[in-house]
């Protein structure tokens, strides 16, 4: 079943040629100075600086998604900043103290928990679940009334990938969108995911897989003030990083998705012992209800870490281990380095072991560059049109539950991704 | 679906039955308006030819009918499924050795799980090469899918051999494309076409495939000589291994498809659970017969001369559904089973009676980086889809005279704890991904000369 996806990828292609066309002559609309910066491809954190006090807001907005609908959200955002979902990524140092101020502009309580740090305090004192005079849990922390602000504060002792979400009616607030990463890194090396020498990455090949789902009809009743039967919960879209597929491919800070700010494209290039020694990595999030069976194509990833700790023995034993099926449970954040290579070192010097057929004999892919070596284009039937830059290679990286694949009813618009291998330097790629 | 027929059923039931009397007009298209022959050059002739030949194709397996599935439209069994069938399939064919006249009559001839095979690791010099041809979808001259074979988890493969269509190329109807493979990494993996995956996947273009260890043929550490890794201890090795290749059926989307319908695919349920393309009591039928001698690569199934699965007696609807899941061995005995789950579900296997050690795990050793042991004993596999569990047991004592079963045997039960896919839609009752282990007393059973072989 053929869709509209090249057509919807040519326009994504369109919007940004043109707003790099805008850029280069400075007429860009302003963006807000925080969504601003960061790199075009991988994770753009939000800092502040040695104990860092991040100002942040929860309020709405709309998101739009694969099938051209869109979506009514809750989200955080830094103070002062329009809507974005996901909420801004928090990297910290470990061993900061760090402090959220949270203003609530949504119509009832709402609040902010830290799954994976200890002592957190709310106000200046131990946050606490908040519990009604019958007893019943009204929230698992201190909360922020409409109009008012609360504020968190917690040593982040240990590096690792963190989820902060709301701990308020989370069956509907996180549904709604509130809800983002926090990630911690060592203070011993800037490049280490740990404190181990084994988790050295390379910096600018590291990526955000943020995963979630929604149910159109929840939302709904969220944006008319209806009431919403959590035993009909039905998710038709699966989201990375707040977006579907080809979306999700997207540069940060597309223009054409102004609130959805960040990508999941995955940059690299191929491992070469001497040139490029260092993995990627790959922090996955699940904020789902279920669990998100992930599959990146191209190698096995190394799960180094789960929930912000490392796998190691009480001896410091490394227990990491190879998966090609990343399956993360909800609310689970998985660390896992990757590297691709040509095990074949395949070229037109050392060409694949058969005879390739002719071009009228293939269907190509949009994302094919007619050859099958890296950083060559070939040619393509007439009439077929390639994505291709320079001979860079796409492998898929997806959900295997495939019907998550799907944006209510449309398929190929879910929890996709690409890793993209970029020819080894110098090269001609943009 | 037993709930009202919805405005959407409604539309589907009348415009599918239209639409499948148009549809049955049309002249099966080509993609490409130009085709060229197939010319054979001299590069190609000198090039070695493929070890395993598969085709893409659709067919028709079959399901317990009973109870029908759907309120209008009747998604189950499938009104236009010749008898014995009832459900509506995309999958693969191997067609390794027929000639062109027996390939074109294997169209709408496609079996679930696809064929099982294997692959030795590689030592240098012994490249795999698996050839796929499509030969369009019989049912659906209206879709001119291409196809693809995606080996899922195969390590630092190049794009043009991955199979993801998009990044890549893909097989029309009509064509051949060659995959080479240097399996450097023993262990159990998987195999689907990647075009159009949530349906081609689901629709059962799906299978097994393992790449068989170096270590294999050394008797000094495991008297078989038979292994699932390059353990160098002979932790993992065996005597018999059996495929436990889980995959699902949604009624709905197998009708939509044979009746030019789309579903909805957010709205995915599984109404059938299989294990090796069948769903208990199927599961315990015996495999289709096999032709050991040519089970080089593959679990060759008989053919006739016009390339037909052959059947055994009484099995004539498990035509299209060759594998066997029951498991049959001796007391004592070290047994492999593989597990590979290309359902959207995870699945939940339980071994009732003894416990099974976990050895690999997609793929991979379980050994840390200083090589301590991280393989574990469990009675239940939690599967993710896209995941593959390699689990040893050894077989119990055998229990005495005419054993548990009163057929010379013990039995013990396999199944999927999720008790939902153990139903069949029946009301009460087990189904589903569903099997057993017959354990037989000393000098019982040949050993096996293929995998899931009985050896009976």
């Amino acid at each position: 079943m053929r869709n509209s996806l090249f057509k919807r990828m040519r326009q994504g292609i369109s919007a940004l040629v043109v707003i790099s066309a805008l850029a280069a002559g400075g007429l860009t609309a302003p963006l807000p100075a925080a969504a601003q910066a960061g790199p075009r491809i991988g994770i753009v954190c939000t800092t502040g600086g040695v104990n860092p006090t991040f100002s942040m807001e929860a309020r709405d907005g709309h998101i739009v998604l694969g099938d051209g609908n869109t979506m009514y959200m809750w989200g955080y955002a830094l103070a002062g900043q329009p809507f974005q979902h996901p909420g801004p990524v928090l990297c910290v140092n470990a061993g900061d103290t760090v402090t959220v101020v949270l203003r609530n502009n949504l119509p009832e309580d709402i609040s902010m928990i830290f799954p994976g740090q200890d002592n957190v305090l709310a106000n200046g004192a131990t946050a606490q679940p908040q519990i009604a005079n019958d007893g019943t849990v009204t929230s698992l922390t201190n909360t922020a009334a409409p109009g008012a602000s609360v504020s968190y504060t917690f040593v982040a002792t240990n590096p690792g990938t963190y989820i902060y979400e709301s701990g308020t009616n989370p069956e509907k607030q996180v549904r709604m969108g509130l809800f983002g990463a926090l990630i911690v890194r060592p203070v011993s090396h800037a490049d280490w995911a740990y404190d181990r020498a084994n988790t050295q990455y390379t910096p600018e090949e590291e990526f955000l897989v943020l995963l979630s789902e929604i149910d159109p009809y929840q939302h709904m009743a969220a944006e008319q003030g209806q009431p919403y039967d959590l035993t009909k919960y039905h998710p038709t879209y699966w989201l990375i990083n707040g977006r579907t597929f080809p979306d999700s491919i997207a540069d940060n800070f597309a223009a054409w998705l102004p609130t959805q700010p960040y990508g999941a494209l995955a940059r690299i290039h191929p491992y070469d012992p001497t040139s490029h020694p260092h993995p990627g990595m790959a922090r996955y999030i699940n904020v789902g209800t279920e669990d998100y069976p992930f599959h990146p194509h191209g190698n096995n990833g190394l799960v180094i870490a789960r929930d912000g700790r490392l796998l190691e023995g009480a001896g410091g034993e490394d227990q990491s281990f190879e998966k090609f099926a990343i399956n993360i449970g909800p609310s689970q954040t998985w660390d896992v380095l990757f590297k691709w290579y040509d095990a074949e070192g395949y070229s037109e010097t050392n060409p694949v072991p058969v005879t390739e057929p002719d071009i009228a004999n293939l269907t190509h892919g949009m994302f094919y560059s007619g050859s099958p070596y890296l950083g060559k284009l070939g040619p393509l039937p007439p009439g077929i049109s390639t994505l291709n830059q320079c001979g860079e290679y796409y492998i898929i990286s997806h959900n295997h539950a495939l019907f998550q694949l799907d944006a209510w009813g449309m398929t190929m618009a879910g929890q996709i991704t690409y890793v993209r291998v970029d020819p080894p330097l110098p090269n001609n790629c943009q | 679906m037993h709930t009202s027929v919805t405005r959407r059923d409604f539309l589907r039931f009348a415009g599918g039955t239209a639409a499948v009397a148009a549809g049955l007009g049309l002249i099966p298209g080509l993609r490409n308006n130009r085709l060229l022959p197939a010319q054979i050059t001299a590069a190609e002739a000198a090039e070695r030819g493929p070890d395993l030949y598969f085709a893409g194709t659709d067919g028709w397996i079959y399901l317990p009918p009973d109870p029908p599935i759907g309120q209008g439209p009747v998604y189950f069994p499938d009104d236009l499924a010749p008898n014995p069938f009832n459900t509506y399939i995309f999958g693969f064919r191997d067609i390794t050795g027929l000639d062109q006249t027996q390939i074109a009559k294997q169209r709408m001839k496609a079996q679930h799980s696809a064929p099982l095979f294997w692959v030795n690791q590689y030592n240098g010099s012994n490249e795999f090469r698996m050839q796929l041809t499509n030969l369009g979808l019989q049912m659906r001259p209206d879709l001119t899918d291409s196809h693809t074979l995606h080996w899922h988890g195969f390590r630092n493969v190049i794009p043009y051999f991955d199979g993801e269509p998009t990044g890549s190329v893909s097989v029309p109807v009509g064509r051949n494309f060659t995959y080479v493979f240097r399996p450097r990494d023993p262990g159990t993996y998987m195999y689907h076409c990647h075009v159009e995956d949530v349906e081609h996947v689901h629709m059962g273009m799906t299978g097994p495939v393992f790449v068989r260890p170096l270590q294999n043929g050394n008797t000094s550490l495991y008297g078989s000589g038979k292994y699932v890794y390059n353990d160098g201890n002979g932790s993992t090795g065996y005597d018999r291994e059996f495929a436990m290749f889980l995959s699902e059926v949604w009624a709905e989307a197998h009708w939509c498809d044979s009746h030019i319908q789309l579903p909805d695919w957010s709205d995915y349920r599984a109404d059938f659970s299989l294990l090796n393309g069948r769903v208990y009591p199927d599961t315990l039928a015996p495999n289709a017969p096999i032709d050991a001698a040519a089970s080089i690569n593959s679990l060759a199934v008989l053919r006739n001369g016009d390339g037909e699965l052959q059947t055994n007696p009484n099995y004539a609807h498990l035509q299209y559904q060759p594998l066997s899941s029951l498991v049959t061995c001796r007391q004592g005995e070290r047994v492999l089973l593989r597990f590979v789950n290309l359902g959207f579900r995870e699945a939940s296997m339980t071994l009732a009676g003894f416990p099974m050690r976990i050895v690999g795990r997609d793929a991979t050793l379980m050994r840390g980086s200083d090589g301590s042991d991280t393989s574990y004993e469990t009675d239940t596999i939690l599967i993710g889809a896209g995941e593959s569990f390699d689990a040893i047991f050894t077989a119990p004592a055998f229990s005495g005279g005419s054993g548990s079963s009163g057929q010379g045997y013990d039995t013990y039960v396999l199944y999927n704890r999720r008790l939902t896919q153990v139903a069949n839609l029946a009301a009460g009752g087990f189904g589903g991904q569903r099997t057993e282990i017959h354990v037989y007393p000393n000098g019982a059973l040949a050993a096996q000369k293929y995998p899931n072989d009985w050896g009976v």
